[in-house]
Formats: C-alpha cells, structure tokens, sequence
C-alpha cells in the first residue's frame, strides 16, 4: 500500500513538472518582450528590468533560474503588469482561500440536496416525483453554469435586492456571507444534479438485488432494509466521483467568480491572461493543475484502500 | 447400445422403399413471416421515435440548425454593422408589439422623469409612451418612471427595427446570435468528427493489437490525461492565437482519449469472437477484420459518445470566450456575445437573455437527443449513466 501511494506521488510530481516546463516554455516562446509594451518606460529602465529578471538572457538559462528559483527559495517569479515587483506566489497566496471557499462550500451544500433528491427518485421509481427529479437533472447538468449567474444576478440581485450584485470583499461576518451566497449557489447547481443522478441509478439497481429481498424477508420494515442495507451499499462509491466533481466545479467558478468579481483565482487567471501578466498565468495554470492532480491521486489511492485488486496490480 | 456401424455395404443393402419422408403428409404449422425482416438501424430508429423527449429535442436541434444557417440572412442587418446612434435598443418584432403583449414592443423604462413634459411632443413623440408607473412627488415636482416605445422615443422610422434589439456598438442582435450560434456549432461539430476520426483510428489499432503496442498506446493517453483540460486549452489558445481553427484543435488535443479508450475496450470485447476468428481463418487481412468486421459493432457507443461529447464542446467554447480567449472582436459566437451581455447585464438584460435561451436550448437538447440515442442502441444500457 505505502509503495503504491509512493509511486502514484512521484508519478503526480513527475506530471506537474512537465506541465510547469510546457507552460513556461510556451508563455516565454510569445512575441514581444514584457516590458517592452509598457510605453511610458525609458530604454534604460527597460533594459535594468530585463537584466534583473534574467529576460535577456537565453530561454534555457531563464528556464535554469525559473526551476531553481521555484525549488531552493519557493519563488514562482514576480508579476510584471497586474501588481509590479509583487511575487506572484503572494498574490496566489491572498487569492487562493477566497476560492477554495466557495468551491468546497458550494461542493459540500450540494452534496445532501443531490443525495435527497437522488434516493427520492430511486424510492418512488417511475413516479410524478422520479419525473421531476429527472427533469431537475437534466436542466441542471445542460445549463451551463455562467447562464444561472446570470439569471441569478439579475433576479436575485438586481430585482429583488436580496442579495448583494456583486460580492462584497470588505464587509465581514453576515453580510460577506450573504455576499458569497449568490456564486456559491451558481456553482452548485452541476453538483447536485450529478449526485441526484448517480445516486439514483445506483440506488435503483441496489434495491432490485437480491440481499434486499432477503432483508425484507429477515423482517425487516422497508425503510429499515432501504436504509441499513440499500444506501449504506451505494454509499461506497459516490466518494469515487465526488473527488473529481471539484475540479469541475473549479472550471465552472473561473467565470462565475468573474462575472460576481470574486477577488479569487478564476478572475485572477482572466486578468493575467488579458493582461498579458505571463509568469502569474504559469503560477495560476500550475495551480490548477496542482489541483486536478491531487484529486485524481485522492481517488486512486481511495480506490486502493477500497479495492485491493488495485493496489495488488501496482505491486506486482 | 449402437446406432451407427461402420458398415457401408449392409446399409447399401437396404431398399430404397423402407425409406419413407417424416412430414409429407402432416401439415406444417410454421407460417411464413408477413412482416418484412428490419435492419440494425431501423431497429434503433424504432425504439428512439419511442423516447418523446429525444424526439422533440431532435426537433429542437433542427429549428436552431435551421435558424443558425438562415437566420443571419432574414433581415437587412449584417453581423458587423454598426449603428453608433442606435445603440443598446431593446427588441422590438413590429407584429408582436401590435398585439400589445408586453414582449418585442421595443418598450424601455426611463426612471425619475418629469410628469409634466410627459405632454410635450419634443421630447416624447406621438405615441412614445407606453406606461406610466410609480407616480411620487419629490421636492415639489411630480416625477414618474415612464415605458417608452424606444423606437418611437429615438423618432425612428416605424418600418426599421431590431428583432432582438442591438447591443453596445448598435449591431443586431438577432443576425449576430444566429451567426454565433452558427460558428458554435461549427467549432462543436467539427471538434467532435476530429474526436471520432482520430480517437477511432487510434482506439481500433491499440484494441485490435493488444499487448505491447496496446500498452505504449494506453501510456500516451494518460499522459495526455493527466493533464487538466483548462490548463491544456488555454497554454494552446496562448500559443496558436484565438480564431476557430485554433479553438477547435484546443478541443481536439485531449478529449479523443476519450473516444479512443472506448473503441479500445469495444474491440478487446469483440476481437476474441469466433467470427472473428472464422474470418482470420478465412485469411481475412488485419485492415479489413478491423474496420469490416469489428468496428461496425462500436457504431452505437461511438455516436453516442460524440453526441454527448458535442455540448461539453459548446460549453468549452463559450467558456474560453468568457476567459478572454474566444474568437476575435467582429466574429460573434453564443460565448461571445453572453460575456459581453454580462457587461450591461443591469441595464440591458435582453442582450443576454436571447444568447443565454439558445445556448440552454442546445445543451438541454444535445444530451437528451444524446441520451436517446444511447437507449435506443443499446436498451440494456437504459436508465444507466
């Protein structure tokens, strides 16, 4: 077991360096200097700022200072454009929480609504209830999520005035969670459907099988053998696709956190971008692949502790 | 106790007249089939008229497939028109606005307006207001918020309006979302049959082969799916420029995998049937067993598959247009144009109602026509996800 998480690790690690090495290389090979664009700078500075930060030299020695800047000081470059002589890696650092906030709480209050609705459906299959969970299902998987931002911006926000239009960034306590409500719950309409979903399918095929039938005939009342022997049994592998769900809600709140000016990553990675600020996009392309990584190495290795054959295979 | 001796002559002995035919004289019941025998695909054209909903969203695709190639040319407006003075006009369908339902009347509501000029036809035109609300006295002066025909209110000609209004630069709203509508399901479309086509290729000789060149092969995809889709999609805008072609390989780069490992497992399925084996026997060459005789049974998954595949291509494209990194400013797609609308979303909600209903409109009818074609090629896989 310690052998293959080991393996998965190094694997994992091996992955994020050639990333971080095609994104660097591909950001470096643009057109144009950094800060040539500037306009209002004289030659002179231009050239000092070149010199400081390696860009005139060639593209394998700054990859050399890059890779050795990342792993002996833990430092991923200074931004050029979006906040000068700034660290990227500080700038991550105030941006980060904000984001994992809303994605963990959007994640985590989507996940008892999307499993009501799923054993809902799968209890009275074929039912007027089954129906409108399928059809719940279907809306929320198909609209994409900047579409209810929006709806829910104008209605919400702006009509109403329930909620705040944008999110507040200085207010605390109440107020900055009434703020945070709207993107939040933009984000966790694809979860809900997709837990609703798997759950109902699982549950459905859990409850046609042949324990239950012998739960039932044990004595047991129908809601006791539904939930002693039927959830805890499709229970198991819900974990399995919940893990990836967040780096798919994380894709999603790229432009919902935009479109709320959530001071988080996703409008960061659209400012770098446009800004052309191009070692804070290797950081934030980095990031996310950190991310995804580490939710796909989660899942393997849950896989390996609730599946043996898994780990087997990696020993032998 | 023997049936058979290995005895030729004695059998050749017996006469003939022994012999006699077990059923000529009995009826056979069998009856001959009336119906005429139907193909693989009639089969599944028949259970999928079963399912309504796939039906109607097949319906649905068509209408929009319909008005994404035609609609762009019904009325006088080309997509980069620009109208400086008639900027961000609501919708207005001159038909409509006469049965006085409230929608397409080119109504706007003006907030905090004198009453008192309400009268006066320099300012208001003949038959400009359509609504007066919330009259309140506010220091001394009687204040209103007016509905106004815009139209009327701009002193425009009754004969030219905008269908679905105009956005920022006085473009058409109408001929625009039809033509990004257009280009959206052209970079989905084609993004997908690049899919198929390499995924295909690729999936049937790492299936059919096996063993070694299988492993190599199966390496490589998940090397390239390691990689998270965001990252992959925008290094690859970053490097190749915004435009169509470089949108739909950014789409192309990583999700044949998926269509690979599909096909893979299909023919790890079928190559060990005794078909198969006939064939090989037969001496059928390795092109022919795989693209005759295996293939045709991963016709079902694959387009599905692909059907399903074409709305997360419709979502990806929209979604880089929201980063920054779609198409270039005259050409509009469905993303486009809903990022810009995002802009004036306050003021001018019409600008992203029309974009945000046809892009729900496609993704809702994509994968209930994709799950449609699913059941009906496979009804085993019904109810499944």
């Amino acid at each position: 077991m310690f052998r293959y998480i080991l393996n998965r690790i190094v694997a994992m690690f091996l992955t994020l360096f050639i990333i971080v090495s095609i994104a660097f290389m591909v950001v470096r090979l643009m057109p144009g200097s950094v800060y040539e664009m500037g306009g209002d700078l004289s030659q002179t500075v231009i050239d000092a700022l070149n010199a400081k930060y390696h860009f005139d030299e060639p593209i394998i020695k700054q990859y050399g200072y890059f890779l050795e800047n990342i792993f002996l000081h833990w430092d991923w470059g200074t931004s050029a454009k979006m906040r000068p002589n700034v660290p990227v890696f500080d700038i991550l650092r105030d941006r980060i929480p904000i984001t994992l906030q809303i994605n963990l709480i959007s994640l985590f209050a989507a996940l008892p609504v999307g499993m009501a609705a799923g054993i809902l459906a799968a209890i009275k299959k074929n039912s007027i209830v089954d129906h409108l969970v399928s059809l719940m299902v279907v809306l929320f998987i198909s609209i994409p999520s900047f579409v209810f931002a929006a709806g829910l911006q104008y209605f919400l926000g702006f009509k109403s005035g329930a909620f705040p239009i944008i999110y507040n960034v200085s207010a605390k306590g109440f107020l900055r969670w009434q703020s945070m409500f709207m993107p939040i719950l933009a984000l966790s309409f694809d979860p809900v459907a997709r837990v609703a979903r798997y759950l109902r399918a699982e549950l459905a095929e859990t409850m046609n099988s042949e324990f239950m039938l012998l739960a039932k005939t044990k004595g047991l009342t129908y809601a006791q053998s539904t939930i002693r022997h039927g959830l805890r049994n499709s229970m198991v592998p819900l974990m399995n696709i919940i893990i990836p769900m967040f780096a798919n809600v994380l894709g999603g709140s790229l432009v919902v956190e935009s479109i709320f000016s959530v001071p988080g990553m996703g409008g960061l990675m659209v400012d770098s971008i446009n800004a052309s600020d191009h070692m804070l996009t290797v950081a934030i392309l980095m990031f996310y692949s950190m991310i995804s990584l580490i939710t796909v190495l989660i899942v393997d290795i849950s896989y390996g502790i609730v599946d043996p054959r898994v780990r087997m295979g990696g020993k032998k | 106790m023997v049936f058979y001796e290995n005895d030729k002559e004695k059998y050749d002995a017996i006469s003939k007249d022994l012999f006699r035919l077990v059923q000529k004289d009995e009826e056979i019941h069998d009856v001959e089939f009336k119906t005429k025998p139907i193909g693989f695909f009639m089969d599944v054209w028949l259970r999928f008229v079963k399912n309504k909903a796939s039906v109607v969203a097949a319906v649905i695709i068509m209408i929009i497939a319909f008005f994404a190639v035609f609609g762009p040319g019904m009325n006088e407006f080309r997509f980069d028109e620009q109208h400086t003075d008639r900027i961000n006009m609501p919708p207005k369908v001159p038909f409509i606005a006469k049965m006085d339902i409230g929608i397409f009347d080119g109504g706007f509501t003006l907030e905090n307006r004198k009453y008192d000029n309400l009268n006066d036809p320099s300012k208001y035109p003949e038959g400009s207001v359509l609504a007066i609300r919330n009259p309140r006295l506010v220091s001394g002066e009687r204040i209103v918020d007016v509905e106004v025909d815009y139209y009327k209110y701009m002193g425009m000609e009754d004969d030219e309006c905008f269908w679905f209004g105009s956005d920022y630069l006085g473009r058409d709203i109408w001929t625009r979302m039809w033509r990004g509508a257009r280009i959206s399901l052209i970079i989905a479309i084609v993004s997908v049959c690049c899919n198929v086509v390499i995924g295909v290729v690729y999936g049937s000789i790492s299936g059919y082969y096996g063993g070694k060149v299988d492993m190599v092969m199966m390496r490589i995809t998940e090397i390239i799916n390691a990689f998270p889709r965001i990252v992959i999609v925008t290094l690859f805008i970053m490097v190749a420029g915004t435009g169509m072609f470089s949108i739909i390989m950014s789409l192309v780069i990583k999700d044949w995998v998926n269509t690979a490992r599909m096909v893979r497992s299909q023919f790890y399925r079928f190559k060990g049937r005794e078909y198969v084996l006939a064939a090989r026997t037969l001496g059928v060459r390795d092109m022919a067993l795989i693209f005759r005789h295996i293939l045709p049974n991963s016709i079902g998954p694959i387009i599905t598959s692909s059907m399903i595949a074409i709305p997360s291509a419709i979502f990806a494209e929209s979604f880089l247009a929201y980063i920054g990194l779609g198409l270039q400013a005259p050409e509009p797609s469905i993303g486009v144009m809903l990022s810009q609308g995002q802009k004036v979303l306050l003021h001018y909600p019409s600008q992203v109602v029309f974009p945000a209903i046809v892009i729900s409109l496609l993704m809702i009818s994509f994968n209930l026509f994709g799950n449609g074609l699913r059941d009906a090629f496979d009804p085993t896989l019904r109810g499944a996800e």
